[in-house]
């Protein structure tokens, strides 16, 4: 995407530290989404990723200096503050309430091609996504910002590793290591009415 | 390749370029492997299944209370550091005023206080001299004549001179002096202690005495005359 000059985002933040609001409302809509999902992904909770949000914006506000355009770009930045926020989230957040609730929103049947779907299907296919997402959700955090990034974002490895600020092979084997337990995980899930109604 | 690297790099097989080794590998491995084969076709549903949970998500963004919740902290935050940047401006003008008004008034006193210490005997002597011409407590012991020769004018600035304290006097004795303009000879002059020119000793001159509460000569000035 060409972003003209004087719309670049660390002009923008610099005109926002002397008080343009209209600035910071550009940069506050051109990046609030991809972080909220962010937050929303490794949360799994709409409130939460909400908090984190206004938060990351807030520190920004606040402390425009903090970021240095030498180091990298401002969604680096901005991506930084947004996982050290999600950490201390899930840091206060007990392990069994994290897959509670997406809201209805984000957790209804958008992105689903319903029409072509019988009830059946449709109901089969919801509650297999919705397994996928409790399982990321139980991922260690470090296999799980991989997952989010590289398999829900859709990031490639080098953008993921910057956005990370790790190397790409950390990223490689994070993402390798969080398939696997996935994996494992959805198998035995898959399993566990198999096994039930074997027994019976 | 072996089973352990399949799952390593060739997982991913989109991941891989076309014309990578590595690529072309893993699907000579998929094709001899069933255990590989069936691992990937999990993995090939694993991926299906996130890319659909991305897609719930996909347009998922902050409420717009966020934005309108930041953009007043904003207006709040700018106002807040206007005002502040000002009231601190008005209180460095302020102060700044305050020093140049003190500097001012320090210097008009320092040099008011100069210019009165300077007038002040002068002053005080004009004024007992024009009590004494109005013959109000004039002591004239041993004068001879309050007013000037016929032939004589007195320069009013003369008035304006300085009294030289007469040996044994100190400042502080004047009090409430008297200046008496008296006519004598210079030679008189030695009695009051002060030297005199013995050649022009016999010369009538005019001096003003200031004569203390005993009646004795504290100060003497000699007014220059002109014939």
């Amino acid at each position: 995407m060409h972003i003209e000059a004087q719309e670049r985002d660390d002009v923008l933040l610099r005109r926002s530290a002397k008080g343009d609001e209209e600035a910071f409302t550009k940069l506050y809509r051109r990046h609030q989404a991809p972080l909220f999902r962010f937050a929303l992904r490794m949360s799994g909770n709409v409130w939460a990723a909400e908090e984190i949000v206004q938060d990351v914006f807030m520190t920004l506000m606040r402390e425009p200096k903090k970021f240095d355009p030498e180091r990298g770009a401002l969604r680096s930045f901005l991506y930084g503050i947004t996982r050290n926020r999600v950490m201390k989230h899930l840091e206060r957040t007990p392990r069994e309430s994290l897959h509670e609730q997406i809201d209805e929103d984000s957790n209804g049947q958008r992105g689903m091609a319903s029409e072509s779907l019988t009830p059946a299907e449709c109901a089969e296919f919801g509650e297999r996504r919705e397994q996928v997402r409790a399982a990321v959700l139980k991922l260690p955090v470090e296999f799980r910002e991989a997952v989010v990034l590289c398999g829900l974002e859709e990031m490639s490895y080098e953008e993921a590793a910057r956005l990370l600020d790790c190397p790409v092979g950390t990223i490689r084997s994070r993402l390798y290591r969080g398939r696997a337990l996935l994996l494992a995980r959805l198998e035995m899930l898959r399993d566990t009415p198999k096994r039930a109604s074997a027994n019976r | 390749m072996t089973c352990e690297e399949f799952e390593l790099a060739g997982l991913d097989l989109e991941g891989l370029q076309q014309d990578d080794p590595a690529h072309h590998a893993a699907r000579e491995h998929l094709r001899s492997c069933p255990r590989c084969a069936a691992l990937h076709e999990n993995w090939q549903t694993l991926r299906a299944d996130l890319r659909a949970v991305g897609a719930g998500t996909q347009d998922a963004e902050a409420p717009s209370r966020v934005e309108m919740r930041l953009r007043q902290e904003f207006r709040t935050r700018h106002k807040t550091v206007k005002a502040q940047r000002a009231a601190a401006y008005a209180g460095w003008a302020l102060a700044a005023a305050a020093v140049v008004l003190a500097a001012v008034s320090w210097v008009n006193w320092q040099h008011e206080k100069g210019r009165q210490s300077a007038q002040q005997p002068a002053v005080s002597g004009r004024e007992t001299a024009s009590a004494a011409n109005a013959g109000q407590g004039l002591n004239t012991r041993g004068a001879i004549s309050a007013g000037p020769e016929l032939g004589e004018t007195i320069v009013a600035a003369n008035d304006a001179g300085e009294f030289t304290l007469l040996p044994g006097t100190l400042p502080g004795m004047l009090g409430d002096a008297t200046v008496v303009r008296v006519q004598m000879q210079r030679g008189a002059l030695g009695a009051l202690g002060l030297t005199v020119n013995e050649e022009r000793a016999a010369d009538l001159i005019q001096v003003d005495l200031l004569v203390g509460d005993d009646g004795q000569p504290k100060a003497l000035r000699l007014p220059q005359t002109t014939e």
